[in-house]
């Protein structure tokens, strides 16, 4: 049974877009498939594993976990959002100093959850860091070097 | 996953009627993230899917002299950072918190995480020691069910056809009153409790007038352990009256066994923790 698709419109990374999808289309194939954005990754695909995390309206979500329809009308950041005109992005340049990344196929989620967290708040401990990475797993397990990466914003950030 | 109609009601008279009109085959959509899960692995195959984010207001959290107001649609992330919640309702500000990770706490609902009734969650434990009660609305028409008859069975719920959760309301504490929830976790990679304790403890100088303890996550789901609530009531609330509370708390329990553990190990790990929460709750070391 084929069913209507929706028109649906919404920011993504500052431009707005327009799509024709269906009711079950997921963010994160909305993302990949329909607008070519495959930075942000396909992991666990059942909200465990955190490679799909992009900023809706600012916050951290897993894309794996979102219908596209719920995103209706708001604004989209993933990780193709972050980088300037041939410049990183300094949590992109932070991982890179640190050697924050193996593999690097959990890396934007990382960064996607980085970048909400340096957001919010300017001044964080070590403790609160793992807590806020904990819905991101890295498995070269990696995360000494991603720790470090984020405590080492949040210092540049103080001074 | 199976493709569905998605329905994008702006009332909840609208979206109540959407439900009554495909029975069993509309689910209502919040935050998300257990339905779209459920369907992913086809254990819910809906052919309509109500979303009710287009509903206005339907996140509004309000408290006043009477108690606390959290809209159906208030996700655990801003219930953990109102400034209101954490000053006058912490243990619910802490209990928000530790739901699942960030990035689902940004997404799932308090209204979505009762109405889906998995058993393995922090909130009903914590919310059922409070004395909470959600408001089910269906048309005009509106009655409150208190959470100790809102669970059913796993996944299942009191709603009838048609009902809605649009909120849910946390009476103000007695004066005296104190409360704390602890969840057990079996590892730190596990982001679900094997035991979860709420209690609260209304106190008259040193003797205790009433006692709520609600254990979940134990049982398909959250109890309230009656037995030793009564126990408490009357008594000052000694070392070994907390323990002995402990032990009446999972006397009569008809427990789980899972993956996360057997029955007997829950039973253990239950008994501990109410002794400990108790503990907390009067302000000693837990």
């Amino acid at each position: 049974m084929s069913l209507p698709r929706h028109r649906l419109t919404l920011r993504v990374n500052g431009e707005e877009q327009e799509l024709l999808v269906e009711s079950r289309r997921l963010l994160l194939d909305a993302l990949r498939d329909d607008l070519g954005l495959t930075g942000t990754k396909r992991g666990c695909e059942e909200g465990v594993c955190g490679a799909c995390t992009v900023l809706v309206d600012g916050r951290h979500v897993r894309s794996c976990l979102l219908l596209a329809l719920q995103v209706r009308d708001r604004a989209v950041t993933t990780i193709e959002g972050l980088a300037g005109d041939g410049a990183l992005h300094p949590i992109q340049a932070a991982f890179i100093r640190a050697g924050a990344l193996q593999c690097g196929y959990c890396t934007p989620g990382f960064i996607m959850t980085t970048k909400a967290l340096l957001d919010a708040r300017a001044a964080l401990t070590e403790a609160e860091v793992r807590e806020a990475l904990s819905g991101n797993i890295c498995r070269c397990t990696g995360y000494a070097h991603i720790v470090e990466a984020i405590l080492a914003l949040t210092e540049d950030t103080k001074r | 996953m199976r493709d569905f109609v998605f329905l994008e009601p702006r009332t909840m008279a609208e979206a109540s009627g959407m439900l009554a009109d495909h029975g069993d085959a509309a689910r209502l959509l919040a935050g998300g993230t257990a339905l779209v899960l459920l369907m992913r692995n086809r254990l819910a195959s809906p052919s309509h899917v109500v979303y009710l984010g287009g509903v206005p207001d339907l996140d509004r959290i309000v408290i006043d002299d009477d108690g606390l107001r959290m809209g159906a649609l208030a996700t655990h992330a801003a219930i953990a950072a109102h400034p209101g919640i954490r000053a006058r309702y912490p243990v619910i500000a802490d209990t928000a918190g530790v739901v699942a990770n960030p990035q689902i706490r940004n997404v799932a609902t308090i209204g979505g995480n009762l109405c889906h009734g998995d058993p393995a969650s922090d909130p009903p434990a914590c919310l059922l020691a409070l004395g909470a009660r959600v408001r089910a609305v269906r048309g005009a028409a509106a009655r409150d069910i208190a959470l100790d008859d809102f669970f059913t069975d796993y996944y299942e719920n009191a709603l009838a056809p048609g009902e809605i959760v649009a909120e849910v309301f946390v009476p103000a504490p007695p004066p005296g009153a104190r409360a704390a929830y602890t969840r057990f976790v079996t590892s730190a990679a596990e982001s679900r409790p094997l035991v979860a304790v709420g209690v609260r403890l209304t106190l008259a100088g040193a003797a205790c007038t009433e006692a709520r303890i609600a254990l979940g996550a134990v049982a398909p789901v959250p109890r309230r352990a009656t037995r030793a609530e009564t126990f408490l009531r009357g008594r000052t609330l000694t070392p070994d009256v907390v323990a002995e509370a402990a032990s009446l708390a999972v006397a009569d329990l008809d427990l789980v066994s899972d993956f996360r553990g057997s029955a007997d190990y829950r039973r253990d790990v239950a008994r501990v923790t109410v002794r400990r929460t108790l503990g907390r709750a009067l302000g000693g070391a837990a």
